[in-house]
């Protein structure tokens, strides 16, 4: 069963997720940590007094070798982990709506719907230097109601997602004769 | 002393001496592998389950299933016979 049903008349505009860029860097701990096996014993070596400790890491044994595999299998399922966490992380836009879904952590799970019938102003924001080059931003929609507000934080190309929004939203102003 | 070179020390073997009669260092380590091979089954089913049912059909769900079905068997195999078909010329 679908966690969202698509009412008569609907369709899906666009989907999105978080700029690819923010998942590289939620990434960067899980391929430092699997790599730091291979990348301490080069910097005991450099180090004259911690050189005695590069001798730890010698693969040639099959301990150390079994120890490498489960520590690179470790990490590999942990940054698989967040890939998927990343991907069920989504908005959806439909001609109708704006649903947000938001995947916590495992069996962890938000999905809330906003009707473009009551979204009254979508807000830009880019935000610091590579956000800029990057074209990464955050939109906020304000609804009818004051202290309601839609953020959705991280996206690529918000000018455009806003540009959609707002199409749409003036399309089903129009159809309802507002 | 701070200003003394550091020492290094030896691998805590020692602790093997605290195993009980009859449980080798051998088995001690094929058990801490049955812990973190549970581990990933566990972790990787629950994984599979949410790529199932909540990635609305996406097809990105099946091969990113089986990249890491491929990759873990394939650390696996290393950790377990230094043998791992592909992987085996990029790891030491």
């Amino acid at each position: 069963m679908k966690e969202f049903e698509l009412e008569p008349g609907e369709h899906v505009v666009k989907e999105t997720r978080k700029h690819w860029f923010l998942f590289l860097i939620e990434l960067l701990p899980y391929v430092l940590l699997a790599f730091a096996p291979f990348i301490l014993p080069k910097f005991f070596a450099l180090a004259p007094p911690l050189a005695p400790y590069a001798g730890f890491f010698d693969y040639q044994t099959p301990l150390a070798r079994t120890g490498l595999g489960v520590w690179l299998l470790l990490w590999w399922t942990g940054a698989w982990g967040a890939f998927t966490r990343y991907f069920l992380n989504a908005w959806i836009f439909t001609n109708e709506r704006i649903v947000n879904i938001k995947q916590h952590r495992y069996f962890s799970r938000e999905v809330s719907s906003l009707f473009l019938s009551r979204v009254q102003d979508v807000t830009t924001e880019v935000t610091g230097v590579l956000p800029s080059l990057l074209n990464i931003g955050d939109i906020k929609v304000q609804t009818a109601a004051e202290d309601v507000e839609f953020v959705m934080r991280g996206i690529p190309r918000p000018e455009e997602m806003r540009d959609i929004i707002l199409k749409h939203v003036s399309t089903k102003l129009q159809n309802t004769g507002v | 002393m701070p200003n003394q070179p550091f020492q290094p020390f030896s691998p805590p073997t020692v602790l093997l001496l605290y195993l009980p009669d009859g449980f080798s260092a051998g088995a001690a380590v094929a058990w801490a592998l049955y812990v973190v091979f549970a581990f990933w089954a566990i972790y990787t089913l629950v994984a599979i389950y949410h790529w199932l049912k909540y990635s609305h059909a996406s097809w990105i769900a099946f091969p990113a299933i089986a990249t890491h079905l491929l990759v873990s068997l394939a650390l696996m195999s290393y950790a377990l016979s230094d043998q791992a078909f592909f992987f085996t010329n990029y790891l030491p």
